[in-house]
């Protein structure tokens, strides 16, 4: 027969050591993910998400009072979870690139602990957004599933593409009222040179050379004077120090312009 | 952790019946910024919306790959009659049918593969650079010209010409000379345009050359 009394001191002496780790596991346990769920999320609100989730919660009574109608039709629904796959993509990507710079950020101490964690979490909860889209997804057209994050993808990158190009197309405005003024005080400098004409050797130079770019139909007609050209080759070097610069001043580029011209046109 | 995925911020948005377009009604409790950046958002999820009803059944996007050959073959066609425009040197009619053609390859549906568009517009700026030019338009031609280097960086030599050249006709030397350089690091001088190229760094070279000597 066993002893019961004398076992009961081992007995109790167990039950309290494993009670008391339990308890401290889980209140540890409890206040870190108190503190993990307090930390700021890595992203801003999910916008797209939001939205989804109100068009499913739309309540049919807000949108039309009576008859039955469908709060929201399918293709709706179907593209704003299309919109937030495409979100999710983006910040998948994000968090990828991200992930490396802040491991080794990390490892070296220049970043706080809490930063990893709020990273950590923003991961799994990605990875659980991406699941959700792919299950509503499947729910919507069987197979979706698997092309969404394709189509996602592509409309991520086309989107990325065409606001580039937007960009460059929205510099042309710019660049032609610049050179419009360039052009302008091009063909100012250049006409002023021809008024003084005679009065120096350089204007001559100058003149001559601008006619030989073919930008400036109204110079065209001075072919005359460039008998001069070789003689003043010296003169214009020195007067145009300062002409390989974009700045519409209006003497100097004209020099410098068309002498480069001339000299380009010269040998082909 | 199991409920978070359930949060979410709710909008008080509004279908209409109709169109079934979507809008925020306008006495919402968001602060302004808010209330832009949602209305900008469900714009474009219209614009999407309005794309996906026009797919057959079941109105999702098709895989981006097969493409559907209908759209590319019409802004093959828009290019040839373009191409054949400029050959008899009518230069504005040739950018007009340019234009149209970029339009219709800008307005390719998003989830389309983004290298097709990518290669497509790449010509096609190209081209239109080109028509450009021979109106001596030099910035209408370094825009078009920079978009599609910026396109299709490689293999796209007469893009990378057309750029350096309209920026030497412009007088900016400088920024002709560092893209000619960095044109014949990527495509190599033995290429077919290499010669151009080099030719053209001459030109500039000797160009900046000018004022220096001074």
């Amino acid at each position: 027969m066993v002893d019961w009394l004398s076992l009961a001191v081992p007995l109790a002496y167990l039950g309290v050591l494993l009670g008391s780790l339990a308890t401290f596991s889980s209140l540890y346990r409890k206040r870190k993910a108190r503190k993990a769920a307090s930390l700021e999320p890595w992203f801003p609100a999910h916008l797209q998400r939001d939205i989804y989730f109100s068009l499913l919660h739309l309540e049919p009574s807000s949108t039309s009072k009576e008859k039955k109608a469908p709060a929201v039709p399918d293709s709706v629904l179907k593209a704003a979870l299309l919109r937030r796959a495409t979100e999710d993509i983006r910040r998948v990507l994000a968090l990828r690139s991200q992930k490396q710079a802040l491991a080794m950020l990390l490892q070296r101490g220049s970043v706080g602990d809490d930063l990893w964690q709020r990273f950590q979490r923003a991961e799994k909860e990605m990875e659980d957004e991406v699941r959700d889209v792919v299950s509503e997804a499947n729910a919507y057209t069987p197979n979706w599933g698997q092309t969404i994050f394709q189509s996602a993808n592509e409309m991520l990158n086309n989107d990325i593409y065409r606001k580039r190009i937007e960009e460059h197309q929205s510099k042309l405005a710019e660049e032609r009222q610049w050179w419009d003024k360039k052009k302008a005080s091009i063909q100012e400098g250049f006409m002023k040179e021809l008024d003084e004409g005679s009065s120096g050797t350089t204007g001559n130079g100058a003149a001559q050379t601008a006619t030989t770019t073919k930008t400036f139909e109204t110079a065209t007609s001075l072919p005359a004077s460039s008998v001069q050209g070789s003689d003043d080759d010296a003169v214009l070097v020195e007067a145009d120090p300062s002409a390989s610069q974009p700045a519409p001043t209006p003497a100097t580029p004209s020099g410098g312009g068309g002498g480069k011209k001339k000299k380009g046109k010269g040998k082909k | 952790m199991a409920s978070e995925i359930d949060i979410y911020n709710q909008y008080p948005l509004h279908l209409d019946p109709a169109s079934k377009a979507l809008s925020l009604p306008s006495s919402s409790a968001q602060t302004a910024t808010q209330t832009t950046t949602i209305n900008t958002e469900l714009q474009e999820l219209n614009q999407l919306h309005r794309a996906l009803i026009s797919l057959d059944s079941p109105n999702i996007p098709p895989p981006p790959l097969p493409v559907n050959p209908k759209r590319s073959a019409q802004i093959t066609k828009l290019r040839d009659s373009a191409n054949a425009a400029y050959r008899k040197s009518n230069n504005a009619e040739a950018v007009r049918l340019y234009t149209y053609a970029i339009e219709m390859a800008l307005s390719r549906p998003g989830w389309e593969p983004v290298t097709l568009a990518r290669d497509e517009l790449a010509g096609l700026y190209a081209n239109r650079a080109q028509a450009h030019m021979a109106q001596q338009a030099w910035p209408e031609g370094l825009v078009d010209s920079k978009a599609s280097v910026d396109s299709k960086g490689v293999g796209n030599v007469k893009a990378w010409w057309r750029l350096a050249k309209c920026l030497a006709e412009m007088t900016r030397y400088e920024e002709a000379r560092s893209l000619v350089l960095k044109a014949l690091e990527i495509e190599g001088r033995e290429s077919d345009g290499g010669k151009e190229l080099s030719g053209l760094l001459e030109d500039v070279d000797r160009a900046l050359e000018r004022p220096a000597a001074s």
